[in-house]
């Protein structure tokens, strides 16, 4: 049998990579996983359903979309510009962490997850809405749901869906510009 | 002189016809199917008697999807049917004495059903399937009376219309009924098995199948000549139900019944508003009527014990460039659930190899399945399926012309004659 492969580059956490011989039909997640050994985009249900597998495309305008990578070709992310997981955190030029992004350092200050399987999908929702909210801000009244509007689709199976409201809820209201009135 | 013959003349005919105009708006003209005897009202015991079997013919009409809201109180009404000449809501039929129902009489609700005349003898409009029912024989009109006062009364106000003038003038239906509610009660053929009569009786009558599947005339009564053979509702396809129709889609007579009793098959699931018809109706039809509505349709006298599978169609070729960029457009959105290779996943995405949308000649219920998505939907017993995201902002009018003209000639056997106009029109 032979697999049909077709090449194509992309950026990946600020840096190109590529070109990459990919079979036509492989998923993102096992690109992700298997070519880049980039594994923190968790394989959950593998239907679209949970969004553990998520990542950001960060758009030419500067906004971002999330895609789930279990149901989405990798050759659809051809030329784009990706953000995953491992991206959110800041390195020095020795690859030694600096700063976890305020998204990530709000959930362990709230303990906001628990066996951590779902936090992958949640740092990349949470991420897209704060940046939608530096676009369009809401109202402090508005707040909770718009979060619970945009982070509703993922599932936490050790159900820390209150937990993850209030260290992003705490986000948005630190800092400026992201929340009127 | 011969100026004022004509004038007078001109002046008579006009006369006469606001006359005759004038008998039609006040009712003269109007029909009525509704026996005389329903002026006796029922007894306490034949109502008791008829309510289970008006539980049952309720939900064959499917009654009950249309006159409760999404998240409504049950038989209160408030559901929006969009039309071309405004917002209907469907009334409350619980037996509420103020609101809905609770001070009809007999005789009224048998002319609310068939002859379309509410209880203040004001019309109906059409939306409530009044032209179908008409043929519901008396003592189904009395069983789903006598069910319908045994539900709990909600005191639900009813919601105003918002129709545009002159449908506004209930009084204009008197001119629509004259020309679209015709016939009398349902007419067995005796030349025909009992089993095709029961049939045509469910699809004609209660189940009202015509009201979404027979196309409409600029007056939106149905025509007749294109009894069953599809119409547009609300932005989707009703598709083609006669024999051809459902032949050329890729059912049989027993996969059909199965299919309204499940919702789903190999063929595709339920949408839109068939998805609810089935969550409300046909997954409690009696096996029995769902397979005698079957062979109607199919115009069989009895049920076959087995029957193959139409064969699949042939695939067009398409060029070579549109299958290029539908390939990578299918295999990068669509495959993840849908199978490399069309098959789906079960209980998952259903797929698309076999899929009716494929074979119908229109494309809408396709692209509009690709543009805005299908919400996740359970069937009867344990079976679902997945949300399908809409991939509106996502592909544009060509990667989803060449995407549907290349599935459709590889599955469906259809010529690839999409063009990106055809989808912005349908966006
Ligand atoms: S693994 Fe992708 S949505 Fe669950
Ligand atoms: S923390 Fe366990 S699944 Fe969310």
């Amino acid at each position: 049998m032979t697999i049909e492969t077709k090449p194509f580059s992309l950026s990946i956490n600020g840096q190109k990579a590529g070109p990459f011989e990919v079979p036509q039909g492989m998923m993102m997640l096992d690109f992700l996983h298997e070519y880049l050994n980039l594994t923190g985009a968790r394989m959950g249900c593998g239907q679209g359903i949970c969004h553990a597998c998520t990542v950001i495309v960060e758009n030419k305008d500067g906004s971002l979309r999330e895609m789930r990578t279990c149901i989405t070709g990798a050759h659809w992310f051809a030329d784009k510009q990706v953000r995953t997981i491992e991206g959110h955190a800041k390195h020095d030029a020795n690859g030694k962490l600096v700063a976890l992004s305020p998204v990530q350092q709000a959930f362990i200050e709230h303990f906001a997850f628990q066996c951590g399987y779902c936090t992958p999908g949640f740092v990349t929702g949470a991420t897209v809405f704060l940046e939608q909210l530096r676009r369009e801000p809401v109202s402090r009244a508005k707040l909770d749901e718009a979060i619970i509007a945009a982070l509703d689709k993922h599932i936490c199976r050790c159900t820390g869906y209150v937990r993850y409201l209030e260290a992003v809820r705490d986000v948005a209201l630190k800092t400026p510009g992201l929340v009127v009135g | 002189m011969r100026k004022r013959t004509i004038l007078l003349g001109i002046a008579a005919v006009a006369i006469a016809g606001f006359a005759v105009a004038a008998g039609v708006f006040f009712g003269l003209f109007q029909s009525s199917v509704v026996a005389k005897d329903v002026a006796t009202p029922l007894t306490a015991d034949e109502m008791k008697r008829l309510a289970p079997r008006g539980a049952y013919i309720a939900t064959v009409a499917d009654c009950y999807a249309c006159h409760t809201a999404k998240g409504g109180a049950p038989w209160a009404g408030g559901m929006p049917f969009q039309t071309p000449f405004g917002t209907l809501y469907a009334t409350n039929i619980s037996p509420d004495k103020e609101f809905g129902i609770g001070n009809w009489t007999r005789a009224d609700f048998h002319r609310a059903m068939q002859d379309g005349i509410g209880k203040t003898g004001a019309n109906l409009y059409p939306a409530m399937p009044y032209t179908s029912y008409r043929q519901m024989s008396s003592e189904d009109v009395d069983a789903i009376f006598a069910y319908l006062m045994t539900r709990e009364p909600m005191r639900v106000e009813n919601r105003k219309n918002e129709l545009a003038f002159p449908f506004s003038i209930r009084r204009s239906l008197a001119f629509w009924n004259l020309i679209n509610l015709h016939g009398g009660g349902f007419v067995p053929d005796d030349k025909r098995s009992a089993v095709w009569n029961r049939g045509r009786y469910i699809v004609d009558a209660l189940a009202h199948c015509g009201e979404c599947h027979t196309p409409r005339n600029l007056m939106q009564g149905m025509k007749a000549a294109d009894y069953l053979k599809g119409a547009v509702i609300e932005g989707v396809e009703a598709p083609d139900i006669t024999k051809e129709g459902l032949t050329r889609m890729g059912f049989q007579p027993l996969t059909l019944a199965q299919f309204m009793k499940s919702g789903v098959s190999a063929l595709g699931s339920m949408t839109n508003q068939m998805f609810e018809v089935v969550h409300f109706s046909t997954q409690y039809m009696r096996d029995e009527d769902l397979t005698a509505m079957s062979a109607y349709l199919f115009d069989l006298d009895s049920m076959p014990a087995t029957s193959p599978a139409p064969p699949a169609p042939a695939p067009v070729d398409v060029p070579a460039q549109v299958a290029t960029a539908a390939r990578a457009t299918y295999d990068n959105l669509c495959a993840g659930c849908h199978g490399a290779n069309g098959q789906g996943i079960p209980h998952v995405a259903v797929p698309l190899l076999t899929n009716v949308s494929l074979r119908i000649a229109s494309a809408r219920n396709l692209v509009h399945a690709v543009l805005h998505g299908i919400p996740a939907q359970r069937f009867p017993g344990l079976e679902r399926m997945e949300p399908m995201p809409g991939f509106a902002d996502l592909l544009d009018d060509h990667a989803i012309a060449d995407l549907a003209n290349w599935m459709r000639a590889r599955w469906g056997g259809q010529q690839p004659n999409l063009t990106a106009q055809d989808i912005a029109k349908l966006r």
